[in-house]
């Protein structure tokens, strides 16, 4: 393999591939966090997270073409749309992600653990497809408004798109750390996920807690799907299934319930993607067509062999 | 075993009024239509239908007939994992590609053509066709093993996800390794030409017609409906045996069950293995009746559409399995385009603007809104009758100590009652022996 490396470009070519997996990576990284958040502190593996992820997407799609963005910007209009689109996706996601958690998963809170990932599921399915009667079921191309600039480092391409996409994410991934350990509500969160029995004892609102875990990682998503239409720049109603198992992945692989955990695993899974597309070319119908199997493998390798994940505790199962 | 006078005795304390006291004869109505009686109605006027018909109109009706038949194959045996296991599975539909596959390698030797060992598609079957069946459901057991066996440490949400991707990754594997026609699919090209004993066809009135096996679907119908009795049939001993008491016993609790020398790794995969052949026998029978394999079909969709057919009709309940996988499949073939001549006709939903404008688009399809449909049934159905539409009795005489809280999540619980574990109470014991032959009642009472 590593001959085959050689000889399509060397580090080179590497590089490239780490580069754009970094930057997919971020993005895997953003959208895990929601799961993770979400399964720290109601053990739900909230399967319908990526269909949250993929209305952002959609509706930044519908607003680009409400204010009729065509071509790339730049300056103060450049900016002022990307933080206009910020707000709106991650607005949207938040939003829609609150509505699940109180129409469908708190009525089934005390119901047996399967019942709301069943829910999850009957979500998903509802989401993903009124998005298809809203939008059809081709793929839609998002106005390419960011410059293509890139700097070039002993030939490896580095773009100021992927750039800022890396800042924005470590930047929010940064501001959630500092909510989680400074401020009240963090902390509360942080004592619902050891025990959310003794934490309601000690005076901390449960509901608005998990309230809090779904509006937070609706809101990373939200942002997540801004980066994907920014890079992908492809706006499809089935996004959100694959998109959000490759997220789930990441979760788990880092281990599920740690939001260090979910970054570090993100980033990891986002450069084997990115490295398997380039470096499984030599199967049947190239590495493009297999890179889901491999991501699925790791899955269920990482569930089998370490449910905990890569900086998970091991925990013993709960009788 | 319940006794004659046992089994005579009202078993309807508390159904509908209705079918409770109107009698037909020396019985009530609902002695009539409950327990095996019901069935073999059912049954019956599977068989009985085509007469009613003319010969035209009933081909497909039969092609109906057949797809219904195939979707309640899948669903019971998922019903056996989800429902008695207690164990989700999300990837259900790679059992049914595996079906698929099988069917095509055994009988048109495509396979082996593009391994290169012979040029010529076999257009015959090597072998007779009723022997595909074993074959199939033996490799989709075995393999139904292989998935089992690392996922089995796994608690119940972690077991979905990875049976969820590897139900991804073997659509990945057919449609990628050249062998299996990529997305073109590979071609079951031998379709059973399947004679009907001149009795029956005289009787049903097929001797009048013919017309080439591929049109004539009344012997495949036969066939799967042949299928369906033996899954019926099996699924039925299946509970009642040792090994489906011990699916029960690890279904809710599993300490308990292991405790109690139930042997958790036997047990767990033998579900697997069951639920896997069943699969596979709804793949040789989709294929053979299609003639081809088309590999979307192998998609998270027909997993989870399996999945709430038996959520609709009722986890773990023979007759709720069967009555949701009829009603899912009669909601593909008559409602949709039902609703959209409804839509079409109806001059309400002209002027609807915002998100819901697709229902004023002329050009729009019922058929685009079917999984929105699934999902939104999926939905109520957890959220307002777990239980489904006509739950299983054992589940529901337990419950009766349980109290109304606890009833509400009655179905799910099946899957894995950690909340309610401790309530199943001991007052539904004797009911419980007393109708153990019998599988469904009437009208269930509801909740």
């Amino acid at each position: 393999m590593l001959e085959f490396a050689a000889t399509n470009g060397g580090p080179v070519l590497f590089f490239q591939q780490l580069e754009l997996g970094i930057t997919l990576g971020a993005m895997y990284a953003l959208v895990a966090l929601g799961y993770t958040l979400v399964y720290g502190i109601i053990e739900l593996i909230n399967f319908a997270h990526g269909d949250v992820f993929m209305w952002s997407t959609v509706v930044l799609l519908l607003v680009s073409n409400a204010l009729g963005l065509k071509g790339t910007l730049g300056g103060f209009a450049l900016i002022g749309v990307l933080i206009l689109f910020l707000a709106i996706g991650m607005a949207v996601s938040a939003f829609l992600n609150v509505s699940i958690e109180r129409l469908a998963y708190r009525r089934l809170r005390k119901a047996p653990r399967l019942a709301p990932l069943i829910a999850a599921v009957g979500v998903s399915f509802i989401l993903e497809n009124i998005a298809q009667l809203t939008i059809g079921s081709g793929f839609i191309a998002f106005p390419p408004i960011f410059p293509t600039t890139a700097l070039n480092i002993f030939g490896v391409k580095i773009s100021i798109l992927h750039i800022f996409i890396f800042g924005l994410a470590v930047g929010l991934m940064y501001a959630l750390d500092r909510f989680i350990q400074t401020t009240k509500l963090g902390r509360a969160m942080r004592a619902t996920a050891q025990d959310p029995e003794a934490a309601a004892l000690m005076g901390v609102n449960v509901n608005r807690t998990i309230f809090m875990a779904f509006l937070i990682g609706g809101a990373l998503a939200g942002a997540a799907g801004l980066c994907y239409n920014l890079v992908i720049a492809q706006v499809n109603f089935f996004t959100g299934f694959k998109f959000g198992l490759i997220a789930f992945t990441a979760a788990v692989f880092g281990g599920i319930g740690n939001v260090y955990g979910a970054v570090a695993g993100g980033f990891a899974i986002g450069i084997i993607y990115a490295l398997s597309i380039q470096y499984f070319n030599f199967l049947p119908g190239g590495g493009v067509a297999w890179v889901d199997a491999i991501v699925f493998g790791i899955l269920v390798l990482t569930l089998v062999f370490r449910p905990s994940g890569i900086l998970g505790q091991q925990v013993p199962d709960k009788v | 075993m319940p006794t004659f006078a046992q089994f005579m005795r009202a078993p309807f304390a508390r159904t509908n009024h209705f079918f409770e006291t109107t009698k037909l004869g020396p019985y009530p109505i609902a002695w009539y239509v409950s327990g095996w009686r019901g069935g073999l109605l059912v049954l019956l006027a599977a068989i009985l239908f085509p007469i009613f018909y003319d010969q035209t109109s009933i081909q497909p009706l039969l092609g109906d007939g057949i797809q219904v038949g195939i979707y309640v194959i899948l669903a019971l045996g998922l019903n056996v994992v989800v429902g008695y296991a207690g164990l989700l599975d999300l990837g259900y539909v790679a059992f049914f590609a595996i079906g698929e596959y099988v069917a095509s390698f055994l009988t048109t030797g495509y396979i082996f053509s593009k391994l290169g060992q012979s040029p010529i598609i076999v257009l015959k079957s090597p072998m007779p066709f009723i022997l595909i069946f074993p074959a199939a459901a033996l490799f989709a057991g075995f393999i139904g093993v292989l998935f089992g066996a690392p996922t089995l440490r796994l608690r119940g949400d972690y077991l979905a996800i990875v049976t969820l991707g590897l139900g991804e990754i073997v659509p990945i594997f057919f449609q990628n390794v050249p062998w299996f026609g990529g997305n073109v699919g590979a071609s079951v090209l031998y379709i059973p030409n399947i004679q009907l004993p001149s009795l029956v066809s005289s009787i049903v009135g097929f001797t009048t017609i013919s017309l080439t096996p591929l049109l004539n679907k009344a012997g495949f119908y036969f066939l799967t409906l042949m299928m369906v009795v033996i899954v019926v049939l099996l699924t039925n001993s299946l509970r009642e045996s040792s090994l489906g008491r011990a699916w029960i016993a690890i279904r809710e609790d599993e300490t308990a069950a292991s405790a109690a020398g139930v042997n958790l790794v036997r047990t767990k995969l033998l579900a697997f293995a069951f639920g896997a052949a069943m699969g596979g026998l709804g793949g040789v029978l989709d294929g053979a009746n299609s003639g081809s394999i088309v590999p979307t079909v192998f998609s998270f969709n027909t997993s989870i559409t399996i999945l709430i057919m038996i959520v609709l009709g009722g986890i773990g309940s023979l007759r709720g399995v069967i009555l949701g996988a009829a009603i899912l499949r009669l909601i593909d073939f008559t409602l949709l385009g039902q609703l959209n001549t409804f839509r079409q006709t109806s001059p309400l939903v002209t002027n609807i603007h915002g998100i819901l404008h697709f229902l004023a688009l002329p050009q729009f399809d019922f058929n685009q809104a079917k999984f929105l449909i699934y999902g939104l049934i999926l939905l109520a159905m957890i959220l307002l009758r777990p239980q489904g539409l006509l739950p299983d009795r054992r589940r529901q005489r337990e419950l009766v100590g349980i109290g109304e809280s606890a009833e509400a999540y009655s179905a799910v619980g099946l899957l894995e009652r950690e909340e309610a574990g401790e309530g199943v109470s001991g007052t539904g014991s004797e009911d419980m022996t007393l109708f153990t032959g019998s599988g469904s009642d009437a009208q269930g009472r509801e909740g």
